[in-house]
């Protein structure tokens, strides 16, 4: 039996749930006995396989047209994609934004920051992606596992791939459900 | 008794019963958010929903009255499949996000009940839209946008308090909580009980101080007595690392019911008066620190180089029984010592005392304040004063309780109660015989007594005017009418309670100042300046005339667990423990006698009130007994009707 494919990205996050996967220690070489780790933020590879993964995990809120392009595509690629971590599940800190709206956090962080002089000024460059309302993952692409945390412990992503390399749904409970 | 099935399994619950109750005493649970065992149920969060055969649609279990022969279902596909669809709607609401919030992991009701209904996201995506925030009071947060909207606060400042302080503005999903006609909190009628942040089942009511300093089960609780005054509510101190952290009121409590005041829940932890941390002596004007050893030894130099009347002893009511009676014994008993007076000048305890030993037993608990037809209150002001008592009556006054007022100064205790009658003045002697002409039906001639107490006829004779075949009356005395000059009038209104067999409830003064009168302590508002004062302050504080005598005494000695006056003019400081760092007994204004327990560690090189008595009576060759129990308790039972 070949491997199971796992890829993973971050989005709207701070990299902490990947933090918290590293964090499983030792049991990552365990787990790429049983998994073969393809794309991810950590790894030189950066996009998922053309030719699919089994498993896609995605950290981080979606925050702007980049995050849905970068969703989209794992959707796309992925059998199954797991939304790692709360702003993945919720929105999480980032989403915090909306009540205020993204011009208003725009133009406190670039123009009126206490260190910003007269010249601050939004970025405007065409090349990058426009700031939107902040959502869960799963309110543009489907998730099929969703593991809430601020971060997920390294038990329960280490639980919840070591299931998915077996074939197994993971079940999301007890104190692995932990929305912190 | 009602006999129903739940869950295939046969239960009877009494008559009233809901549900709920039903649903609970078969060993089932339904989640549950609005619903809180203190309050009347409200119905509004349908988180109880459940299958009933028959029923056309899911019943809220909190508010359905259990009915003979029904069939309950608690956990159906229906049912849970409602509950998540209720927790959905709930979560998308408001910002309900649990990494952000203080009240978490456990300590929220909606984190736990998503918890276990096993929700691992949110279905449906929040509203994101912001709501009020209200900052302006200093010892807690109102935010809007974490409320459930399950009024489990207004019902609390309502029900219980009796304060109507908080409320709801606006209608359905925009409902906001509002402190009377919408004024900040801060600015309103809220008397900072703080009773609304206990029952708040998730972040709406922030405690300031304890926010974000762990949760729950990070605390470690040690359920105590509030000594602030003599009620003694039962409290539970929550610390971290021995560091004080929180107080609630204990929710086991049959006496308070989980109710504190202001002073009882927030003082402790506000406290921010600097430690004494050393033993200190006078040299050249200066204060210096000195030895333990050192200090008690020019202490007992002093007691020696003195005769006995010379020396003044006057002992905080904070400190525990055991503390009062070490104290009465070696000043009182062994020294004879010129005065040996308890801080203050509330007699209540000392009258209650003098005229039970005359009269007998005459008192009842203050359970009585919460089931009375009228209640009529002398010479206290309950919204000051022994507030948690006040809450039990000011809820009545919103029924209209019958209630008569009387006191030199006006209070609001009454002031829900369309049946209130206000007296505003001292002379309880006119008072007294008044209320014995209600009490006995004979109300000729009543105009001109009336009168001259500036009371209006008409709404005497409607708040008064069947005193007389009133079924459950009660009594309230405190400070004023205790006064010695007024003790005649003290005892006319108790001989005229038991006449007409209304209870008596004696609200006495702060902390153990029952049980220090039962050691025998006189008050010590004739404090007089001696040769040597010893003043054992404590944590707590002490009035002019106590300062005035102290300063006028030639060797003052005081031990207190803070800086102050008082030790600023001493010749000798001792540091003290307070109250939450030391165990001792406590004897409540009913007669009970409670143990406080240790919550906190006194830092090294503080000594509470007893440690340091025994040391002086050692070096006087004497030794103290710890044989007070008994003789307060047969001294309660004098007083007290069990």
């Amino acid at each position: 039996m070949t491997k199971p494919k796992v890829a993973s990205d971050w989005l709207a996050g701070c990299a902490g749930c990947h933090m918290s996967f590293l964090d499983m220690d030792e049991r990552i070489i365990e787990l790429t006995k049983l998994v073969d780790l393809r794309a991810t933020p950590i790894t030189d590879l950066k996009e998922p396989d053309k030719s699919g993964v089994d498993v896609g995990i995605l950290e981080g809120g979606i925050s702007n047209t980049y995050n849905e392009e970068v969703a989209i595509k794992m959707r796309e690629r992925c059998k199954i994609l797991v939304a790692l971590g709360d702003c993945a599940v919720f929105g999480g800190v980032p989403a915090m934004r909306n009540f205020a709206g993204a011009d208003a956090a725009l133009k406190r962080a670039y123009i009126e920051t206490e260190s910003t002089d007269d010249s601050g000024m939004i970025p405007n460059d065409p090349e990058l992606s426009t700031p939107i309302h902040v959502r869960p993952v799963s309110d543009v692409v489907k998730v099929d596992v969703f593991l809430p945390g601020c971060a997920p412990s390294a038990d329960a992503i280490f639980y919840v791939l070591s299931e998915l390399a077996q074939g197994r749904m993971p079940k999301v409970e007890g104190e692995f459900n932990n929305w912190h | 008794m009602i006999q129903l099935t739940i869950n295939g399994q046969p239960v009877e619950v009494e008559t009233g019963s809901t549900i709920l109750d039903a649903v609970r005493k078969a060993g089932f649970n339904v989640p549950t958010l609005c619903y809180h065992p203190k309050l009347v149920s409200y119905g509004s969060c349908r988180l109880c929903l459940v299958e009933v055969e028959g029923a056309r649609t899911l019943q809220p279990s909190c508010v359905v009255p259990a009915g003979n022969n029904m069939v309950v279902h608690t956990d159906t596909d229906k049912t849970k499949s409602a509950r998540k669809f209720i927790l959905s709607m709930i979560f998308s609401e408001r910002n309900h996000f649990c990494m952000y919030c203080q009240d978490t992991d456990g300590d929220c009701d909606l984190q736990q009940a998503a918890y276990d209904e096993g929700m691992t996201h949110w279905p449906i995506t929040p509203a994101y839209k912001p709501f009020m925030v209200d900052a302006s009071h200093p010892d807690f947060i109102l935010d809007n946008n974490r409320c459930i909207l399950c009024r489990r606060c207004v019902r609390a400042c309502t029900e219980l308090v009796g304060n109507a302080t908080l409320g709801f503005e606006e209608r359905g999903s925009g409902s906001i909580l509002i402190a009377d006609n919408n004024v900040p909190l801060g600015e309103s009628t809220c008397i900072s009980c703080g009773n609304c942040v206990q029952f708040c089942p998730t972040g709406a009511l922030i405690d300031r101080r304890s926010a974000y300093q762990g949760r729950e089960t990070d605390l470690t609780h040690v359920n105590s007595v509030c000594m602030d005054c003599s009620l003694g509510c039962e409290r539970v101190v929550k610390t971290r690392d021995n560091r004080l952290v929180r107080i609630d009121g204990n929710l086991d409590s049959g006496f308070n019911e989980s109710l504190l005041c202001s002073d009882g829940r927030y003082k402790p932890v506000a406290e921010n008066r600097k430690r004494v941390t050393t033993p200190m002596v006078r040299r050249n004007g200066q204060l210096e620190p000195i030895s333990w050893d050192e200090a008690l030894s020019a202490i007992s130099v002093q007691f020696k180089a003195h005769d006995s009347s010379e020396i003044s002893a006057h002992i905080s009511p904070r400190q525990p029984v055991e503390a009062l009676s070490a104290f009465h014994e070696f000043f009182a008993d062994h020294f004879h010592a010129g005065q040996v007076a308890l801080l203050g000048h509330d007699q209540t305890a000392i009258a209650c005392a003098k005229l039970a030993a005359e009269i007998g037993a005459f008192e009842s608990g203050i359970s009585a304040l919460k089931d009375c037809d009228i209640a009529i209150v002398l010479g206290t002001d309950m919204v000051k004063d022994h507030q948690v008592a006040g809450f039990f009556m000011k809820r009545q006054a919103m029924h209209d309780l019958k209630m008569f007022i009387a006191n030199s100064t006006r209070t609001t205790v009454g002031d829900w109660s369309s049946n209130k009658l206000d007296y505003v003045g001292t002379d309880y002697t006119a008072v007294v015989d008044v209320l014995r002409s209600f009490a006995k039906g004979e109300t000729a001639n009543m105009t001109e007594k009336l009168q001259h107490l500036g009371l209006k006829p008409v709404r005497a004779e409607k708040v008064l005017g069947q005193l007389h075949e009133s079924q459950k009356p009660v009594i309230v005395l405190g400070k004023e009418i205790a006064r010695a000059e007024n003790y005649a009038a003290f005892r006319d209104i108790v001989l005229l309670a038991r006449e007409i067999g209304a209870k008596v409830v004696a609200l006495k003064g702060k902390g153990n100042n029952f049980g220090a009168a039962l050691l025998g302590y006189e008050m010590d508002a004739q404090a007089k300046s001696a040769p040597v004062f010893f003043l054992a302050l404590g944590d707590g504080h002490a009035c002019d005339h106590t300062r005035d005598a102290l300063a006028g005494s030639e060797f003052k000695i005081v031990q207190a667990s803070y800086a102050s006056e008082f030790t600023e003019m001493a010749d000798i400081v001792l540091p003290c423990t307070i109250w939450d760092e030391q165990v001792g007994h406590y004897l409540t204004s009913e007669g009970k006698l409670g143990l406080n327990q240790q919550a906190i560690q006194a830092a090294e090189g503080n000594k509470s009130v007893p440690e340091v008595l025994k040391v002086l009576a050692g070096k006087s060759g004497l030794t103290l007994s710890e044989t007070w129990r008994t003789a307060v308790e047969e001294k309660v039972a004098a007083i007290v009707l069990s």
